[in-house]
């Protein structure tokens, strides 16, 4: 196994063989199972909790309620407005008290004789009301009534940018919220060891946070947490930061004396949620006849829900992270989140900046229209070249959004089909950048973002341990190629190990694109550490020999093998101002778009017939795997796009908090993604390396809107472009080309 | 066989190869039977009322959902499992076709979509692209979108030459 | 995940046994289990009462096709609709029969659903097919532990909508139903088969075991088709069904039937389309006035959601139908002796 080449991810044989363990498919002796009683009102204060049929039912080892775990918590240390077991429900399915018994049929059972005694409190659904002085409170622990956080930002004089323009372009946006639906629900297991302390075994992206977290509102010693975090059935940002669940299995635990599991429903997954923000946006963008882009104004309107979670962050990137790939003269955002009665948005892959991103591409695509250009070329004449600052100060080291354009403009024949396809159907195409990983961690300290540490000895088997965490985007591939690269050795004599604060070294997680940039670093210098010390000893020549031989060699003259390696970022690539440093990244990849639908003007149905995505990811050290993210990106913006909403009643109550009515585009519904991987190289990322799980969603929802205006005449504005909504557009319909 | 008061009903199964007896309550489910008494976890749960395929075994050959299916309803059928689709230790052809083309990402859909796969194939060797992608229609993937398992089924189907894997 | 309920089962081998158990147990406490598709989601939504299960897998009469008089086919209750979908006769002669059965759900389902428990298929609606929690949270409806629809606010009785596949299809095809009880058998056109009431929308007495349905051999010259609306390509229910059974001789229509479904508790089958069709050739003037007439008498409700959509959609689903019929062939030499 060498960086670049397609030899098979080592971890799928254990999926193919069903022996990959999820923390579901572990029980242990004595183990009690858990369920949480939820709210059934969208904003209620719990007056009392009677618990006693409850625990008077056979089987049943204890009830826990807001007072056994007091402590507010949450993933942002300025905004820590949650609590494990709330005393005032803030969204319809916000649990108030958790119940521990023999097993999940009694659990259940006695969760629903816990005998809750609501008084109702006026609710808030819609941001623009919450944020009416007379709204009700949603949060108390909130700093500023029903605001998370408002973000207002100038750069340029933009007055003057689009005085200048010879079009500009204004419009409105109404952007879904939608869930990540990973395949696997949440679980957590907890055990406690009177003498170790607190194992929690947990479906989480973050353990480190949650580790935190855990020792925090349990008020235990950060050395008496232990955080295991198997394999992940898919994360995508809703497993990726502590949850209430979390800390009741913790707590029950060390109330009990026995292992305690909880795993969600799935219907209590939507409820969990921190899926992507609804979202208003307003945009006005501008360009000069010749096609030169020229100031942007943004304005969101973010709906949290009832916590804050990422939500400082989500209003920076809502905003932030329109710059790259095009240039811009000038900039103002303004962004403000509000909290709602609805259970808390967060980061979903692509977090704050998709619907944005949204937004963006389809005004590009009106301004084209308008200059009577053709979008790809647009879009052209306004690439940031790399080593180029954005127009708010990001550092853009390397850039090969051109060849993403180039790409896809070819491999979909876009020349001969844009504007000139039968009415019905259609192509469009978009662009966007995304994050490798956070300059900045969530909670401010000097320590490195991601080590790694290398165990070598005479076996020839080299043990890496990673905090990083595995959820099936290929973390242990990518380590084990880097270590194969470095030491030569075979993909068979590496064994990755992840996601167990006791055994790894601390990484921050998997969320905002970071773990091949920062764990990929840490551990290529490890590995380059280590081969120099055996150089050393062995020989500069030792590459030559079976592997195996030097590091006998250099245990036998230097002792006990092993090396250690760590990354943190750079801290020139972002502006002095505040906020600058939310949003900015070691390194950014980009991506292009080009879809082709067809739209079937009498039903309003679409139907996305092909996907072209071209992603500079610096360079591709799985590529198999680089694609996989691709594509997998690719569908997932297409669901949102076309089919996926958290929707609800006027109560609060989730419309239909199940796969059945939530609907993950199945087989027939997913074209033939054709995935092509740019590589440029990047200064920063290891041999070049740049992020590809996020980034490559962003264009899939724009440039789908903008292939349904080329099929049909009709702009979308609102997601998701349901048949309802596109028969609605269609009616009357437009005289466009025929 | 009859049970009148929700008593334990036996029932004897093929699992695997495996002749399996046990008693159980009529309201056990193959996945509950499958994941917590026999810990073949393979099977798996992404919703549990039939919504995602996750869970998705061979009874008696055919593809079915094993969160829908009551124990008592198939006594005496024979049930194939992933981890029974290994033979002598080496990966049946649409496991290997799987790791060879990146078809599994995080594993949670990979059992009940190769098992929907592996039925397909039986009843249709060499089904189209179109077909396959019928074929797994009732399997719901959230990472993959799709291509790379479509392209693993479609290369056992045209018998290319996948190496089996170690 | 979510566990049933605690349940008792029986697995008789034979019609008479099963209807003797039927009749023994108490109504709404007795039920038949056949694919459990239906019946094992909604237990685990707390939304049926049933408790005693009878499984209909052991009794072979119900697994059979059987040729019956007059070139009829009689497919057992307990057939799949995997198993109906892939008929050869079913395929040849009842081609719309054929294609609702390999539109339903998914692979995996189809293999375990049954002709019986489609018929039967409880109603569905958006604030009824949910969680015990979730309803709990509503506050109930009239189908199950509330006292009002959030359909029809105004409404004394449910309507929620019959979603399933075959029975447009089967009444367009004049299909009847073979029941049992120990008082008797009978039989009954699906056509009537069905109650407006969407609590129970069918007339199956309850320790009535549904034993077959009939097909009755196709008139020369019939041309038959089923198109439906969902909103993937796979696992969804229907939010909108159509049927239609056209007889052409001599290049004219002698008989037309057109049946929507996924409307009301009851499949909707037009009335007037005689005037419209009969004794013309079946042009585009003539499937436009049917899809009129189908958009006048059919009307979308909210208990599937998107009523103004589904009500823009039926003139072209039904016109869709019409131009896609397929010829519903005679029996051939073999099955004529
Ligand atoms: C995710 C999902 C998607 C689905 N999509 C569709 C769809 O697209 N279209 C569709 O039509 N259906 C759909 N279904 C519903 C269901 O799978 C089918 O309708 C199926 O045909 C029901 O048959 P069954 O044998 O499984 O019924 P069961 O669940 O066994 O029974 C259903 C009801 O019928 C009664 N019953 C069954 N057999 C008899 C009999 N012989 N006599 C008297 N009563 C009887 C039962 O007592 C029960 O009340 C879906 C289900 C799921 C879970
Ligand atoms: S139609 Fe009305 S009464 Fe019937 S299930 Fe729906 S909400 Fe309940
Ligand atoms: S777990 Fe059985 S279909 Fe989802
Ligand atoms: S590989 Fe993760 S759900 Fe399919």
């Amino acid at each position: 196994m060498t960086i670049g080449d397609r030899t098979p991810n080592p971890r799928a044989y254990d999926a193919v063989t069903g022996r990959t363990r999820f923390a579901d498919d572990l029980t242990f002796p004595g183990m009690l199972h858990a369920r949480l009683v939820r709210s059934p009102h969208a904003h209620a204060r719990v007056v009392a909790i009677d618990a006693a049929a409850a625990l008077a039912l056979p089987g049943v080892h204890a009830v826990i309620t807001a007072a056994d775990l007091p402590t507010p918590f949450g993933v942002i240390p300025w905004t820590q407005d949650e609590h494990a077991l709330a005393a005032k429900a803030r969204f319809v399915g916000d649990p108030v008290a958790c119940v521990a018994a023999v097993d999940e049929q009694t659990a259940i059972r006695a969760a629903a004789l816990v005998d809750v005694t609501w008084e109702v409190l006026p609710h808030v659904l819609e941001p623009a009301a919450a944020l009416a002085p007379e709204a009700p409170r949603v949060n108390e622990l909130a700093k500023h009534g029903n605001v998370t956080k408002s973000v207002q930002l100038a750069f340029g004089d933009l007055d003057a940018a689009l005085a200048g323009s010879d079009a500009v372009v204004a419009a409105s946006y109404d952007f879904a919220g939608s869930t990540h639906a990973a395949l696997e629900p949440h679980c957590a297991i907890g055990q406690w060891d009177p003498a170790g302390g607190l194992t929690v075994v947990s479906t989480t992206q973050v353990p480190h946070y949650l580790h935190r977290e855990l020792a925090r509102v349990l008020e235990l010693a950060e050395d008496r947490v232990r955080v295991i975090q198997p394999p992940l059935g898919g994360g995508f940002g809703g497993k990726s930061e502590p949850f209430g669940h979390e800390l009741c299995v913790g707590k029950l635990a060390m109330m009990t004396g026995r292992p305690v599991k909880l795993r969600l429903t799935r219907e209590e997954v939507f409820y969990t949620h921190r899926g992507r923000h609804p979202m208003h946006l307003d945009v006005r963008l501008g360009a000069t006849r010749d096609g030169r882009l020229t100031g942007c104004d943004l304005r969101v309107l973010i709906d949290g829900g009832a916590y804050a979670s990422f939500g400082l962050v989500t209003t920076y990137y809502a905003g932030q992270l329109v710059t790259a790939p095009l240039r811009l003269s000038a900039f103002r955002l303004d962004t403000t989140r509000a909290y709602t009665n609805k259970p808390p948005c967060g980061p979903k892959r692509g977090h704050g900046s998709v619907q944005p991103r949204f937004a963006f591409e389809v005004t590009v695509d009106r301004l084209a229209e308008a200059l009577d250009l053709d979008p790809i070329e647009l879009r052209r004449r306004n690439c940031l070249e790399a080593g180029e600052r954005t127009i708010n100060e990001f550092l853009v080291r390397s850039t090969g959004f051109r060849d993403c354009l180039d790409r896809v403009e070819r491999a979909s024949d876009w020349k001969r089909k844009h504007r000139q396809l039968p009415f019905g159907r259609g192509v469009g195409v978009a662009g966007s950048f995304y994050i490798s990983g956070t300059n900045y961690p969530i909670y401010p300290n000097e320590m490195p973002q991601s080590a790694v540490q290398l165990k070598v000895d005479r076996s020839g088997k080299v043990t890496v341990f990673s905090g990083a965490c595995e959820m099936g985007q290929g973390v242990e591939a990518m380590l084990t190629a880097i270590v194969c690269e470095e030491l030569g050795v075979a993909p068979g004599a590496v064994r990755v190990v992840t996601g167990d604060t006791d055994l790894t070294p601390v990484d921050l997680g998997g969320y905002s694109s970071r773990t091949t940039m920062m764990a990929g670093n840490a551990c290529l210098r490890a590995a380059r550490d280590l081969a120099a010390r055996v150089a050393e000893v062995a020989g500069a020549d030792w590459r030559t020999r079976p592997p195996v031989e030097a590091f006998r060699v250099a245990e036998a003259r230097l002792g006990a093998l092993g090396a250690v390696g760590s990354y943190d970022t750079p801290k020139d690539v972002h502006g002095a101002y505040r906020g600058g440093t939310i949003g900015a990244s070691p390194a950014y990849s980009f991506t292009a778009h080009v879809a082709e639908v067809t739209v079937d003007v009498e039903t309003g149905q679409v139907r996305v017939d092909r996907l072209w995505v071209a992603h500079d990811c610096g360079r591709a050290l799985r590529p198999q795997i680089v694609e996989g993210q691709i594509e997998g990106s690719a569908y997932m913006g297409l669901g949102e796009a076309l089919f996926e909403e958290q929707a609800f009643h006027p109560s609060g109550l989730h419309r239909g908090p199940s796969l059945l009515d939530y609907g993950l585009p199945t087989t027939l519904d997913t074209p033939d993604i054709v995935a092509m991987i740019v590589e440029g190289g990047d200064p920063e990322g290891p041999y070049g390396a740049k992020e590809a799980g996020e980034g490559p969603l962003h264009p899939s929802i724009p440039a789908i809107a903008n292939a349904i205006h080329d099929a049909v005449g009709i702009r979308l504005d609102a997601l998701p472009f349901s048949p309802a909504r596109v028969l609605a557009a269609l009616t009357p319909r437009p005289t466009g080309r025929s | 066989m009859r049970s009148s008061d929700g008593s334990l009903i036996e029932v004897h199964l093929t699992v695997n190869g495996d002749a399996v007896r046990r008693a159980v309550p009529p309201e056990r489910t193959l996945a509950e039977l499958l994941r917590e008494d026999l810990l073949l976890t393979g099977c798996k749960q992404g919703c549990d009322q039939g919504d995602c395929g996750a869970c998705t075994v061979l009874v008696d050959g055919r593809a079915q959902l094993a969160c829908l299916t009551l124990v008592v309803a198939i006594d005496g059928a024979t049930i194939e499992t992933v981890e029974g689709l290994q033979q002598r230790g080496r990966l049946h052809p649409l496991q290997a076709a799987f790791v060879a083309h990146g078809a599994a990402q995080c594993g949670f859909c990979t059992p009940g979509m190769l098992l929907s796969a592996v039925a397909l194939l039986r009843a249709s060797p060499r089904a189209s692209r179109d077909e396959i992608r019928a074929g797994l229609a009732g399997n719901l993937c959230r990472c993959t979108g799709y291509v790379k398992i479509i392209d693993a089924v479609e290369a056992v189907a045209r018998g290319d030459d996948e190496e089996p894997a170690p | 995940m979510q566990p049933l309920p605690p349940l008792a089962w029986s697995a008789p081998t034979t019609i008479d046994e099963v209807v003797a158990a039927l009749a023994e147990g108490v109504p709404g406490e007795v039920r038949l289990h056949a694919g459990g598709t239906d019946l094992v989601p909604n237990l685990k939504r707390g939304v049926t009462s049933a408790r005693r299960l009878i499984g209909l897998g052991r009794v072979a009469e119900l697994q059979e096709l059987v040729d019956g008089p007059a070139d009829a086919l009689g497919v057992g209750a307990a057939v799949t609709l995997d198993d109906l979908g892939r008929d050869p006769r079913v395929v040849a002669r009842w081609p719309a029969v054929a294609e609702a059965a390999r539109q339903v759900a998914s692979p995996q389902l189809r293999r375990m659903a049954t002709l019986g428990g489609n018929l039967c298929l409880d109603t569905r609606c958006r604030f009824y097919d949910q969680s015990a929690f979730w309803r709990g949270a509503l506050g109930g409806c009239l189908k199950a532990d509330g006292d009002a629809c959030h359909v029809v606010p105004t409404g004394r009785k449910c309507v929620a909508a019959c979603c399933a596949d075959t029975p447009a299809p089967l009444i367009a095809a004049g299909a009847e139903l073979e029941l049992a009880s120990v008082r008797g058998p009978r039989r009954v056109h699906v056509a009537d088969f069905f109650a407006g009431d969407g609590a129970r929308n069918h007339t199956l007495a309850p320790d009535e075991l549904l034993v077959r349905v009939w097909l009755p051999a196709p008139a020369p010259g019939t041309r038959a088709g089923y198109q439906r609306l969902r909103r993937r390509g796979a696992i969804d229910f229907p939010l909108l069904t159509v049927a239609a059974t056209v007889v052409v001789e001599r290049d004219v229509v002698r008989a037309v039937t057109v049946v929507v479904g996924a409307l009301g508790a009851v499949p909707r089958r037009l009335r007037g389309l005689d005037a419209l069709a009969v004794g013309r050739p079946l042009d585009a003037a003539v499937r436009a006035a049917i899809a009129a007439a189908a958009t006048r008498q059919c009307h979308p409700l909210d208990n599937l959601g998107d009523a103004a959509w589904r009500q823009a959609v039926v003139a072209p689903l039904v016109r869709r139908t019409l131009e896609a019929l397929e010829p519903a062939t005679a029996p051939d030499a073999a099955s004529l002796r």
